[in-house]
């Protein structure tokens, strides 16, 4: 029997209702600071409603129940972290703004550690999604210090609230997808050819530290080390106004002084913290610590 | 036996491979003639491999199948619209039988992962976020450039209540370009005068000279935008889209009793304030695309977390600049949310034809979603649901004429 003879619908998950929409808006904020606005409530339909398809639950509210009481409450987080946060990235994004990074930030840091006798260098990539971003990062170091890099001790520490991403990152292998921007001779020199994609190389990936951590968790933002660079590049576009706040004050307090932050280029702290000075380069602004 | 394409997500285990899928190295990632086990999927999709061919004796039930890929390529382009209006649940069936029935003429689908933005990084864009109005935005751009004299002297004629025919189609005249589309345009079946113009003065007479002149002056505009970037959009895939939207403002503006030139202007004109983003923030719309993408948001409100506007707002603004008939600039302005003006229904009816034109679409290839529109607006146009496969039908049977005519 055909599939088109019954009479189709549209909706493919359950309704949710406002009461719902609401509980599981607080629940997903204050978890993760991800604010969802209140006319996207097809979003948790289209997103969350297969979900609860697999587990055989019938409305919004018994997944709540689900998410805060069962057993399996731990796995299903993370399940949850899954569908509601979007990893969209890619090797050498935003060209434009990574040269601005080496240039004016990178190149001459380097530089006055090295005077300084003090060959050590920390960069956060804060929601560094699958990997590409801190990669990205450890390629343009290799690059400006060459063989010199041996003698420095560089730490790349790489955050992400999503434990399949760290996972993916960790295994370091791309398809063709996050290689759109990637100039063709740092992809011979810094991966290795396989069949399902290519591989970082060893040297790339033993400068990168990667783990999960909650930006929403200041205790544990506390409890990092100090950085002098920290990027959080189209992640705080998802927080609204208290909790970009919060974040940004942990940024704040884990630069050294004189450090910077790189947010994505669409994003603005505008109207939202005025602890950091921004600094227009062509090709974008950066925000800095004063020291 | 034969082949037949197949979305890496549209995938499933026992299929067979036809030919050997090669891996980023070159070398054989899969190899032809053995099932397909659901981790051989996963590994095409990890490698980003956007369809493969496979025999098509391997499907186990293919009609079930080609029916169910279907509807789920089609329910895609619905995500946010509510899934219980009765107009959208039409709209829905009636597009899953325009794609079933296209792809059984030789239409492939597009593929998830063919639909992946571009690479723009050598873009760059006039301003920087923290210094972004759309007044900036407008007025950069409006002081800037110029219309042709014509627009002006048709601006003229306008708003001189008492001009003659012979006077309009002087000025339109003058521009043989202009006037040798307008009369393609009124000519043609779409518009369905009773006899054949051949002249200007002859059109003004059965338009009328109010009526023209808006035509004249939107067609005007399709020729403003000249320098945008091909790799962001395809220009003529832009104008079609909008030369549809129109046709079905037009067709549309009869249920409500609507001036249908005019509203024929809007439709085409909808879009405008996208144009003038991709010119001034051509990087940074292109992040907007992939926001709103990835996150399952419809295009305004990626807009107004990347830019903090709409390109609604933007197009309203420079029409208005450009001294636009007020019912149009309000008409633009509101297309996505044409509930929340007091004077509805002409904003409604461009919304409604957006996400028309947008179903039309799904069957030629096109990869925008169909924006949501909310229940009242959809009832303020008045069409009722029985009609929406004739006014479908309507548009197909005239648009690709009317894009020669004018495009
Ligand atoms: C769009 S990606 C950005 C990746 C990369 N920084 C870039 O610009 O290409 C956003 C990432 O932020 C992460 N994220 C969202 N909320 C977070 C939170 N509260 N703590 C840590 N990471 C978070 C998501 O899991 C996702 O991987």
């Amino acid at each position: 029997m055909s599939l088109l003879s019954g009479s189709l619908t549209l909706r493919s998950a359950p309704k949710v209702t406002p009461e719902e929409f609401t509980a599981l808006r607080e629940f997903i904020y204050g978890l993760t600071g991800i604010d969802i606005p209140a006319q996207r409530q097809y979003l948790i339909e289209n997103r969350l409603g297969p979900r609860l398809g697999e587990l055989h639950i019938p409305s919004f509210g018994e997944y709540l129940k689900y998410l805060k009481f069962s057993r399996e409450k731990d796995a299903e987080l993370k399940q949850l972290f899954e569908l509601i946060t979007t990893n969209e990235t890619s090797l050498f994004r935003d060209t434009k703004q990574l040269e601005v990074v080496r240039d004016k930030l990178l190149a001459p840091l380097l530089e006055s550690l090295e005077k300084s006798g003090k060959k050590e260098l920390r960069i956060w990539s804060a929601g560094c999604s699958s990997g590409e971003e801190p990669y990205t990062l450890a390629i343009m170091l290799h690059e400006l210090l060459r063989v010199k890099l041996m003698s420095w001790r560089i730490d790349i520490m790489a955050h992400d609230l999503s434990p399949a991403m760290i996972a993916k990152a960790q295994a370091g292998v791309y398809g063709e997808y996050s290689f759109k921007t990637t100039p063709p001779d740092i992809l011979d020199r810094y991966f290795t050819k396989r069949p399902e994609g290519f591989e970082i190389k060893a040297n790339v990936k033993r400068l990168v530290r990667f783990a999960t951590l909650n930006l929403n968790d200041q205790a544990a933002v506390k409890a990092l080390p100090r950085s002098h660079i920290v990027f959080c590049r189209n992640v705080i576009i998802y927080f609204d106004t208290e909790m970009k706040k919060k974040v940004l004050s942990g940024f704040y307090d884990n630069l050294v002084p004189g450090g910077h932050l790189v947010l994505g280029h669409a994003e603005t702290i505008h109207g939202v913290s005025r602890v950091f000075t921004p600094v227009h380069h062509p090709g974008g602004i950066v925000y800095k610590r004063e020291g | 036996m034969s082949a037949v394409r197949v979305c890496t997500e549209h995938l499933e285990p026992g299929m067979v491979l036809w030919a050997n899928v090669s891996g980023m190295d070159g070398g054989v990632l899969l190899g032809k003639g053995a099932p397909l086990s659901a981790q051989d999927i996963g590994l095409l999709a990890e490698a980003d491999i956007p369809w493969v061919h496979v025999q098509r004796e391997s499907i186990a039930d293919p009609r079930e199948w080609e029916e169910r890929t279907c509807l789920e390529y089609v329910r895609r382009f619905f995500v946010f619209v509510n899934p219980d209006e009765p107009f959208f649940i039409q709209l829905f069936r009636v597009a899953v039988r325009r794609v079933l029935d296209a792809r059984r003429h030789g239409f492939d689908l597009r593929c998830a992962d063919e639909i992946q933005a571009r690479n723009v990084e050598h873009m760059s864009d006039v301003f920087f976020r923290n210094d972004l109005t759309v007044d900036k935005l407008v007025l950069h751009e409006t002081q800037l450039a110029s219309f042709p004299d014509i627009y002006f002297k048709l601006k003229q004629v306008i708003e001189e209540p008492n001009s003659s025919a012979r006077e309009i189609a002087q000025v339109v005249g003058s521009d043989v370009g202009l006037a040798g589309r307008l009369l393609k345009l009124v000519n043609s079946p779409f518009y369905g005068l009773a006899s054949r113009v051949d002249s200007i003065e002859r059109a003004v007479s059965l338009v009328g000279s109010q009526e023209l002149s808006t035509l004249a002056l939107g067609i005007t505009t399709i020729n403003f935008f000249k320098d945008i970037p091909p790799e962001l959009v395809d220009m003529r895939v832009f104008w079609r889209h909008s030369l549809s939207c129109a046709v079905f403002c037009k067709l549309l503006a009869d249920y409500g009793g609507l001036p249908r030139e005019r509203m024929f202007i809007a439709g085409l004109l909808h879009d405008a304030g996208r144009l003038l983003l991709f010119k001034d923030l051509p990087y940074a719309s292109v992040q907007a695309m992939l926001y709103a993408r990835s996150n399952m948001l419809p295009l305004p409100d990626a807009e107004q977390d990347v830019f903090g506007f709409t390109h609604a707002q933007v197009g309203q603004r420079l029409l208005a600049e450009w001294n636009f008939p007020e019912a149009i600039v309000a008409a633009v302005g509101h297309h996505h949310d044409a509930a929340l003006t007091p004077d509805s229904a002409e904003a409604a009816t461009v919304q409604l034809a957006d996400i028309l034109a947008n179903t039309a679409e799904i069957s030629a290839g096109g990869v925008y979603v169909v924006p949501g529109c909310s229940s009242e607006a959809v009832a303020s146009v008045g069409l009722p649901l029985a009609d929406i496969t004739k006014v479908l039908a309507a548009h197909d049977a005239a648009i690709d004429e009317l894009v020669k005519a004018l495009l």
